[in-house]
């Protein structure tokens, strides 16, 4: 006890009731993080997140690239879901270099920011189908996932880890048939997804399960500050989209799904509603794009930023992800800062595991998407 | 002393934007509130629309901040970014504020941002680069500060745990983001 | 260190040698010996005509083609030939293996996708075979503080439980393995050795997620016993006896499914959640307790808890046809034997083969296994289904439905069993 322990141990007092388990990074149950959860009997007293297993270090590794170089580097935190992290980040970049958007470009970004709600939210949804023990949820989503991530091939030319977004527009401009392709393969995805309630959102199993549990009332989310779909489940209705609108969102008729009980069954359904929706946007962003035109705005190579910050917002598959940018008149920014969704949906983890049963843990603690590797950057 | 702070306010931005009527109406009503009550004790950096910047000095942040959650319904924090400037010698923590209960204030950013002087040989919780915790006022800024803390060595007095939240227990280097922290090979 | 063809030393060479031949040596008379006293004074052999059949006399029948048929017969009905191939542990084992593999692939179909499909020619069929033989390879790692004499034998009584279990179902007409007066009362107290089983290999394990699936199958299985007695309670009423032939024999006209409804359902309830299928997989819930009870298990224990695991589903389906659904009843549709073989001859162009001893089998064995089998493969099919529908059921949920909803419906059961009987209904004396 009098022994000076090495900075970021702890010493720790064992109790005789109370048992620590590691749900730690190798379990079937847990992504790649780790939570510390003390148990007495069946329920949890206290619950420690310990991320970081996947920091890689991002924001400190942007200052060393410029800010086109910074493009695949910056989408890996979340690699299918690649666009909507650029997203925020161009927009900046954008602002920060005074660059105008072609109207075909803004459309493309739409499409493919839409689906890459698809392919991170079912990816999602098979983890907490299995979490839950339920298997064939598990294979439902991931085959019905090819679809999207096969139109994605499509447009940008990789599955995952787009790269896809730049400043000034989009990469290159989608191949020749890529409208009609994408409608009918999001015509399918929609019936496939509508299946989805008969075998999960309708089991009295999984009701029983996950109603009732975890509950975050509409003051406490607006107090902890969450974020996307935790938040519409507890009731408050924001969405960057309809709220902030960037891009031709205000063009766009986006209706948000707000539900009203706060706990896991309403946080589980929330995305599947969000997806459903994702369809019709993406079925009126293919109407008004503009049939031709430019997608790339071209830059000058090494661009500079002024003495000046920005910070913009997008709605991505786990809430509003910001991107803080501070540059200093040089090729690479100064500082860049992501605050993802799922860091700040974090600190619900503590708070709502807390006095829960140990049989609900994987229940609640996968009902606030939360995506790992993106809140350790 | 409004008027006076306000005229302050124009003459200081005449040289940023030539025609001061260009400032958007609903950001420039709300920072003249905020320099109303506070006067010198804050300095608004830039207002753009759906963006507001305010520099305040550490002792004042808390009072700043009550001001701004009850005042101006600002009810949580979207970010807290740490910038370091070793030129200046000082830590920079910003506060990224939203609201979600206020509709008018549903587009807009406040960032908070002051300052903390900053030491060359680090000693994190042990030296002077100390600022108080927002904490007990916004909620949700309980694990920003705790990685603020970790990767910029600010501690944040009143929170109830600094601890390490990313990186591994064992780091004993310079806090990563700090600018003296040099990457292995770059 | 790794010499492949090391320089020859005489002296090791030597030594080699009287290991090997020792070793040789115990293992003749640690294994040889008792196989040998188990065969003469265990196996009956068969007498044919006042002549006693040695292994001898076997050989020579290949001169004497007319007495292949009686030999075979008679080695059909000893009783080795009922412990090991039918009806007891070969039968089982093949309607296990038959699951497995039926299970992997309906689960696959619905959940879109192709399920076992490279092993074998046919769609996968020898993937069972693949998979037994990476088991075996595997290498058996124990943990370093478990307690070792239970590691080891507690998966050996698991198999051994199930395999005893699988003894007291009867398949056909005189076909089972152990025709006691208590059946179904043997039944319950294996069954009642599952939880022990599963607790000390679970305790012996040393571990923390063992130990938490472990004392969530003691849960599971203790509070579904209850349940799962009394539903059976309505049939023993109903029949009057313990003997699992006669309960068959009396289900001749009807079968009691269609009267005892609420029981076969709590049965089959209580039948999934002894199993530890989904939805009642709690011991073994992968994504809170990686592997449950089993984590520590690898190499060939694994592969024999798995066997005692589906020995056990065949064998709870199988009681189940039994008490509720007829078990071997079932119309007539095996042809008679033709008469004229026996008297005549088997007729092949101008020879005629007399061949003494036929019919092997009756025709009354043959009905009743077809059926017994056609319906053991229903029930099993409608354990398997919910493995695809289901999420995993919570503990607390479990218990509730084990100690309070179960019970009520089988007392309600009981009250139903016992009106018939005494309406004279059913039963002795009964309208049916």
């Amino acid at each position: 006890m009098t022994a000076r322990l090495p900075p970021g141990l702890q010493l720790e007092k064992v109790d005789d009731r109370i048992m620590t388990l590691n749900v730690g990074p190798q379990h079937p149950g847990s992504g790649h993080m780790r939570l510390i959860i003390k148990v007495d009997g069946d329920y949890i007293v206290s619950c420690d997140p310990d991320p970081g297993y996947v920091h890689r270090g991002e924001e400190k590794m942007a200052e060393y690239r410029n800010y086109i170089t910074n493009i695949p580097h910056l989408e890996r935190p979340v690699i299918h879901d690649s666009c909507n992290i650029l997203y925020p980040y161009c927009l900046g970049v954008e602002e920060l270099l005074g660059l105008e958007v072609p109207e075909r470009a803004k459309y493309v970004r739409v499409i493919a920011s839409e689906l890459n709600r698809f392919t991170y939210t079912l990816y999602w949804l098979g983890i907490y189908g299995i979490f839950l023990g339920h298997s064939t949820m598990f294979m439902w989503p991931m085959g019905d996932r090819e679809f999207a991530i096969d139109l994605l091939e499509k447009l940008t030319g990789a599955r995952v880890t787009h790269s896809y977004f730049v400043p000034g527009g989009v990469r290159n401009d989608a191949p020749a048939n890529f409208e009609d392709v994408c409608l009918r393969q999001i015509n399918y995805l929609e019936k496939r997804l509508k299946t989805y309630a008969d075998i999960f959102y309708d089991n009295p199993i999984l009701i029983a399960r996950t109603e009732k549990t975890g509950v975050l009332s509409r003051e406490d989310a607006i107090r902890l500050g969450t974020t996307g779909t935790v938040l519409r489940a507890s009731g408050v209705d924001y969405d960057v989209r309809t709220k902030e609108p960037y891009d031709v969102y205000d063009e766009l008729d986006v209706h948000t799904n707000v539900l009203k009980n706060g706990d896991s069954y309403d946080r589980s359904k929330t995305p599947w509603l969000d997806m459903l929706e994702s369809c019709n946007i993406i079925r009126q962003a293919l109407e008004k794009m503009p049939k031709s035109g430019s997608v790339r705005v071209k830059l000058k190579p090494n661009p500079k930023g002024g003495n000046d910050e920005v910070y913009k917002r997008v709605e991505s598959g786990r809430g509003s992800l910001g991107v803080y940018i501070v540059s200093r008149s040089k090729p690479e920014p100064y500082r860049v800062k992501l605050s993802v969704g799922s860091f700040r949906n974090l600190i619900c983890m503590p708070y709502l595991l807390k006095g829960e049963k140990l049989g609900n843990m994987p229940a609640v603690y996968w009902s606030l998407n939360y995506w790992p590797v993106e809140a350790d950057r | 002393m409004s008027d006076s702070d306000t005229s302050i306010q124009e003459t200081e931005t005449k040289p940023v934007v030539e025609n001061q009527q260009e400032l958007p109406k609903f950001e420039k009503d709300h920072s003249d509130k905020i320099t109303a009550k506070f006067g010198s004790k804050s300095e608004i950096a830039f207002v753009k629309p759906d963006r507001i910047r305010v520099n305040v000095k550490k002792e004042d942040i808390l009072d700043v901040a009550s001001f701004l959650r009850d005042e101006l319904n600002y009810d949580h924090a979207e970010s807290v970014t740490g910038v370091d400037f070793p030129a200046d010698k000082e830590i920079e923590v910003v506060y990224h504020l939203g609201s979600y209960t206020d509709p008018q204030l549903s587009r807009q950013v406040l960032s908070l941002a002051t300052r903390a002087p900053r030491e060359d040989n680090p000693n994190p919780g042990n030296d002077s680069t100390k600022l108080p915790s927002l904490r007990d006022i916004f909620y949700s800024v309980e694990f920003h500060e705790r990685e603020c803390f970790e990767m910029l060595g600010v501690f944040f007095e009143g929170h109830p745990d600094n601890r390490r939240l990313l990186l591994p227990e064992d780091w004993a280097d310079l806090p990563p983001l700090r600018k003296d922290f040099a990457i292995k090979g770059r | 260190m790794s010499v492949i063809a090391p320089k020859f030393r005489l002296g090791y060479f030597l030594k080699s040698l009287t290991d090997n031949i020792f070793w040789i040596i115990v293992l003749l008379t640690l294994v040889g010996i008792p196989a040998i006293m188990i065969v003469l004074f265990f196996i009956d052999l068969p007498v044919l005509d006042g002549v006693l059949l040695t292994p001898f006399l076997a050989f020579t029948m290949m001169f004497h083609p007319e007495l292949a048929v009686p030999v075979v017969k008679s080695l059909l009905y000893s009783d080795f030939f009922r412990i090991a191939a039918f009806p007891g542990f070969g039968f089982a084992a093949l309607l296990a293996a038959g699951t497995i593999f039926a299970e992997r692939k309906l689960l696959a179909k619905l959940q879109l996708r192709v399920g076992p499909f490279y092993c074998g020619k046919f769609e996968g069929i020898l993937q069972l075979m693949a998979d037994g033989l990476k088991l075996i390879s595997k290498e058996i790692i124990i943990p370093a503080k478990a307690d070792k004499p239970i590691f080891w034998t507690a998966p050996v009584l698991f198999v051994a439980t199930a395999a005893a279990f699988v003894s007291l179902i009867p398949v056909a007409p005189g076909w089972v393995v152990a025709d006691l007066d208590v059946g179904l009362l043997a039944v319950f107290a294996i069954i009642g050795f599952f939880p022990i089983i599963t607790i000390l290999s679970a305790w012996s394990a040393n571990s923390k997620f063992p130990f938490i699936g472990g004392i969530r199958a003691l849960h599971q299985m203790v509070s579904f016993e209850i349940p799962l007695i009394l539903s059976l309670l309505g049939v023993v009423i109903l029949t009057g006896t313990l003997n699992l032939s006669e309960i068959v024999e009396s289900q001749s006209n009807y079968w009691f499914i269609a009267f005892l409804p609420i029981g076969a359902i709590v049965f089959f309830i209580s039948m999934l959640a002894e199993l530890e299928r989904i939805p009642f997989d709690l011991p073994e819930a992968e994504s809170e307790i990686v592997a449950g009870w089993l984590t520590e298990f690898s190499g060939m224990i694994y592969g024999l808890v798995q066997l005692g695991s589906y020995l056990k589903l065949y064998a709870f389906a199988a009681l189940f046809v039994v008490l509720f659904l007829g078990g071997w009843q079932g119309p007539m549709v095996v042809p008679p034997f033709p008469a004229e073989i026996i008297t005549h001859g088997i007729e092949a162009g101008p020879i005629t083969v007399q061949v003494p001893g036929l019919p092997i089998t009756t025709q009354e064995m043959l009905n009743g296994t077809l059926w017994f089998t056609l319906k053991t493969v229903a029930v099993i099919f409608f354990i398997l289904i919910p493995r695809g529908v289901f999420p995993r059921i919570r503990i607390d949920m479990l218990l509730s439905i084990g100690w309070n909803k179960l019970i009520a419906l089988a007392f309600i059961n009981i009250f139903i069993a016992l009106g018939l009987l005494y309406a004279g209904v059913l039963g002795p004396g009964g309208l049916l």
